[in-house]
Formats: structure tokens, sequence, C-alpha cells
């Protein structure tokens, strides 16, 4: 089994709950690659059973421009059986709280099997870490089922 | 004499000879020419542009319905109202020629751009006070009013605080001080307003006076965007210039956010003590709440234990909808088709 995350971030938090998701992953014995978003092939998807997007939102609730691809990657390639977990840091003070989130798990929902969710509000404390394993097994528990 | 306590030098307009792409956010060399495609920090491009999709003015909004239900309030009401708008306005008064001032010493050009945005936003912020007051009483009162705010034994003693700090970096100009200004300003837009936005958030949950919470909406979203900048300006500077990096640095940013949350209190025992529908205790609680936020925004650790959840989350921006925004959208996103899904569609929402 093969894990991938995808994840994009400005001041750093995504990228730390990125980096925690993948320990989790690996102590659970699934071999998992982090990608920043300049370093992502869209061909390169199908290699994977699992994929986790991660990212901030900014403007309005909207996706980070740099997620375009991925995003598009998502709709065009055939990925129905990918088992996919979104997360992202955001600020619950602003009227769309992680809104890119949202955004992107409407659309994996539809061309992925979508299994989780995960919004942090924005460095990770102590109760989001339980929350970071809680993702991982979901993804996993996900991938199981289909087998 | 460390480098740290030497005066910065007010920049020349145009150093034709250094590179357009500043080589520090201070003391850098810097021909003060913007080409945003050739930046330090690029992201700041992406925060530039943010800034500017948040433009409104305070004419944009019709105070009609808030003009009516004006002699409804009660008169402790009013009164709060009145003082909390006015207290609101001086902060935001320093804000405008702090935010320009700084520029003259920030040798990045696009720093500087985004400190020109803030300062023009913290103006627009001052004249909206100004719009809710003269839709609302006669000049007199608002003169009154504005004296009762200078006079506020409380008021005085938080505000002087970030004068002191403001004042010290007009007199003598040096990075230590510069820093200081950047953590000052935090509290003053991070933790300073929160009392004052709780006071007119809890009015609108009543279905009261609906078109200032707009407006208090509007700027809590630009002074939400003014911390953020602020915070990642003074993690730069410290990341750049190692020797402000001190365990001493790091031990005034505590004491001085845990100063301001303490006044924060302090003002909103005086000032919320008598409304209806917010507990005193869990402002408290809020406001610590707060200040783990910009702790961590500076890439630091919660100061306060046990204050994870936000006690009281109606105290946030209004949804577009709700603010009936029109605005075109910045980022020119492709018109998103898929449905809304929840929990209930078979995932998990952590
Ligand atoms: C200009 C600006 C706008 C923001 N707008 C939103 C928003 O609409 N919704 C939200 O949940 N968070 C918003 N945030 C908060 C960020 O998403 C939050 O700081 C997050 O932790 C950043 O993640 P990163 O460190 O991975 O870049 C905004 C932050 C900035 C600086």
């Amino acid at each position: 089994m093969k894990a991938a995350i995808i994840y994009t971030s400005v001041t750093g938090n995504t990228t730390f709950i990125a980096e925690t998701i993948q320990e989790n992953m690996e102590k659970r014995n699934v071999a998992t690659d982090l990608i920043p978003v300049d370093e992502f092939h869209p061909e390169r998807l199908h290699e994977y059973d699992i994929i986790a997007v991660g990212m901030y939102t900014w403007a309005n609730g909207e996706i980070p421009i740099e997620m375009e691809e991925v995003y598009d990657a998502f709709e065009t390639e055939d990925l129905k059986h990918t088992v996919t977990g979104v997360f992202g840091s955001g600020d619950s003070f602003f009227a769309h709280y992680c809104g890119a989130v949202d955004l992107f798990r409407d659309m994996l929902y539809v061309h992925t099997n979508l299994a989780v969710t995960l919004k942090i509000e924005l460095m990770p404390q102590e109760p989001d870490l339980v929350k970071c394993e809680k993702f991982c097994d979901r993804l996993l528990q996900e991938t199981l089922v289909i087998q | 004499m460390s480098t740290i306590n030497q005066p910065l030098t007010k920049i020349k307009l145009l150093n034709p000879t250094y590179p357009n792409k500043s080589t520090g956010i201070i003391n850098g060399e810097s021909s003060g020419l913007l080409n945003w495609n050739d930046i330090a920090y690029p992201q700041m491009y992406d925060l530039y542009q943010t800034l500017l999709a948040n433009f409104w003015k305070a004419q944009e909004i019709n105070m009609q319905d808030d003009i009516k239900q004006w002699d409804s309030l009660t008169d402790v009401e009013k009164d709060i109202f009145l003082r909390v708008n006015t207290q609101l306005a001086s902060l935001d008064s320093l804000q405008t020629p702090t935010m320009s001032h700084v520029m003259d010493y920030v040798t990045d050009s696009s720093f500087k751009a985004i400190f020109a945005v803030i300062s023009q936003q913290e103006a627009v912020h001052n004249e909206s006070y100004s719009y809710v007051l003269s839709s609302l009483i006669p000049l007199r009162e608002q003169n009154e009013r504005f004296n009762q705010a200078k006079e506020d034994p409380i008021v005085k003693k938080r505000n002087e605080i970030i004068l002191e700090s403001y004042e010290a970096f007009r007199q003598d100009p040096t990075p230590q001080r510069l820093f200081e200004l950047g953590i000052n300003s935090i509290n003053l837009e991070g933790i300073y307003f929160y009392a004052g936005f709780a006071f007119f958030y809890n009015l609108a949950r009543q279905q009261k006076m609906l078109k200032t919470s707009t407006m208090i909406s509007y700027i809590q979203r630009d002074e939400m965007q003014h911390a953020y900048f602020i915070a990642q300006f003074v993690r730069i500077l410290l990341t750049e210039n190692p020797e402000l990096n001190t365990e001493e640095n790091i031990q005034y940013i505590y004491k001085a956010i845990d100063h301001a949350v303490q006044l924060e209190k302090e003002w909103s025992n005086f000032i919320l003590k008598d409304i209806e529908g917010i507990n005193l205790e869990e402002f408290h609680g809020y406001v610590e709440y707060l200040a783990n936020k910009r702790f961590r925004q500076l890439g630091l650790e919660n100061y306060y234990p046990n204050r994870e959840e936000n006690p009281m989350p109606w105290i946030h921006v209004f949804s577009d909808e709700m603010m009936n925004e029109t605005k075109s959208d910045f980022f020119e996103q492709k018109s998103r088709t898929y449905t809304k899904v929840s929990s209930s569609n078979g995932f998990d929402e952590l």
C-alpha cells in the first residue's frame, strides 16, 4: 500500500500538519510520499492507494491558486477508487473557516472515494494531534473496506 | 552599541545601484523600485492582492435601519455603543500615521506597499466610526464622547503603553524598537478591539444595529489580515536579524501580550458588565483563547492552558451573503459546480 500527501502552505501550519500525517502513516506501516504542490505531477496520482490533500485558506475561503492543477487532475484522471482525505489550516474568525477544504471536499466526494476531512485552527494544538491520528485511521479503514 | 540599538536610517527614495529585490526588510540594499515579479517574499504579492480585494467604504452601507432602531436601544446600550465607537476610533487614529511612518524605515519595497495599503484601510476604519456617529447623534455630543474617550482612565492606560512604544520608535528608530512596535501593533489590532467587537456582534445577535455590525465585520476582516501581516513581519524580522531573536525578546512578547490581555479583561469588566447576553467570565476566557492564537501566529506556544476552544464562536466576520457582498473575486476562480456535501454522505469530518 502506498500513500501520498500533496500540500501547500504559506506560513508553515499546513506543512506541519502534512508532516504529522506522514509520520502517523509511516507508523502504521504505509509508505507515504510528502509532496509540496510545486513538485506535483498529475500522472503520478495513479501510483497511490491513498491520497491526502492539504491547504491553507486565504481570500474569502477560496482554494489557493497553486492548487488549481491538483484540483483539475482529480477531475480529469480516473481516480474513482483512490481513497482520499482533505485537510487544512484556517482561522475560525473568518466567514469561511477552511473554505478551501470545503471546496476540495465537494469535488473529491464526486471523483474519488472520500473518507475524511480535517480542519485545524492555525498551528495544531494537543487535541488536534489526536485528530491527525484519527485522520490516518479513517483513511486506512477505508482501504481495508475496499480490499 | 549592538546593532539592534543602532538607529535605522531613513531611506532614500531611490538607490539606483542597488537591486530591486531587497536584501533585507530592514537595513537591506534596495533600489526602491518595486517590481512585484521580483521580490524576496513572493507570498507578499498574494497578501497585497488579498488586502486590496477587501476594499470597501463606509458610504456603501446605508444606515437607515440603524437610525430607526437607535431610539429603541436602552440607555445603557446607547451609552456603551458610543463609548466603544469612540474608543475604537481612537485606536485606529494611531494606526494610520504609525503604519505610514514605519514605511520610511522598511527597505523592502513590497513590504512598504503593504504598509501603505494597511494605512489606507485604517483611514477608512476611522472614517466609518465618524460615519456611524454622524448618523446617530449631533456634533456637540460626538465631541463630548471623544473627550470622554480621551479622558477615560482605563482607555488611557491601555493606549499609553501602545503610544509609548510607537513614540519610542519615532524618537529613536532602532530594530529593537521596530520589533516592539510590531508586538504592540498586534495588541492593538488583535486584542484591544475584541471587547468592542463582542459588544456589536452581541447586538447583532439580537437583530439590533445590523448596519453598524456589518461595518464592524468589514473592519474585523481587515484587522485580522493586518495582524497576520504584522506577525509575519515580526517573524521575518527575527529570522533575518538573529541578534533580535533572543530569549529576552521572546519573553517580551509573552509579557506584552499577557499585559494586553489583562487590560482587555479590565476594559471588558467596565464596558460589558451590564450587557445582556455576555458573560464576563466567558469573555475573559475568550480573550485568553484569542491571545493563544496570536502566540501561535508568531510561531510560539500557547500561553494560557486549556484555552484551545473558542467559547464565543459568534464573534466572527459575517458571511458574504450577510454582508450582501457583490464584489467580484480577485483570484479569477472558475465557477465550481459541485453540491455541498457533509458527513451524512458517508465520510468523517474531524
Ligand atoms: C490574508 C489572509 C486571509 C485569510 N483568510 C482566511 C479565510 O477566509 N478562512 C480561513 O479559515 N482562514 C483564513 N486565513 C487564515 C489562514 O488560513 C491560517 O493562518 C492558516 O493557518 C495558514 O496556513 P499556512 O501556515 O499553512 O499557510 C487567512 C489568512 C490571511 C493571512
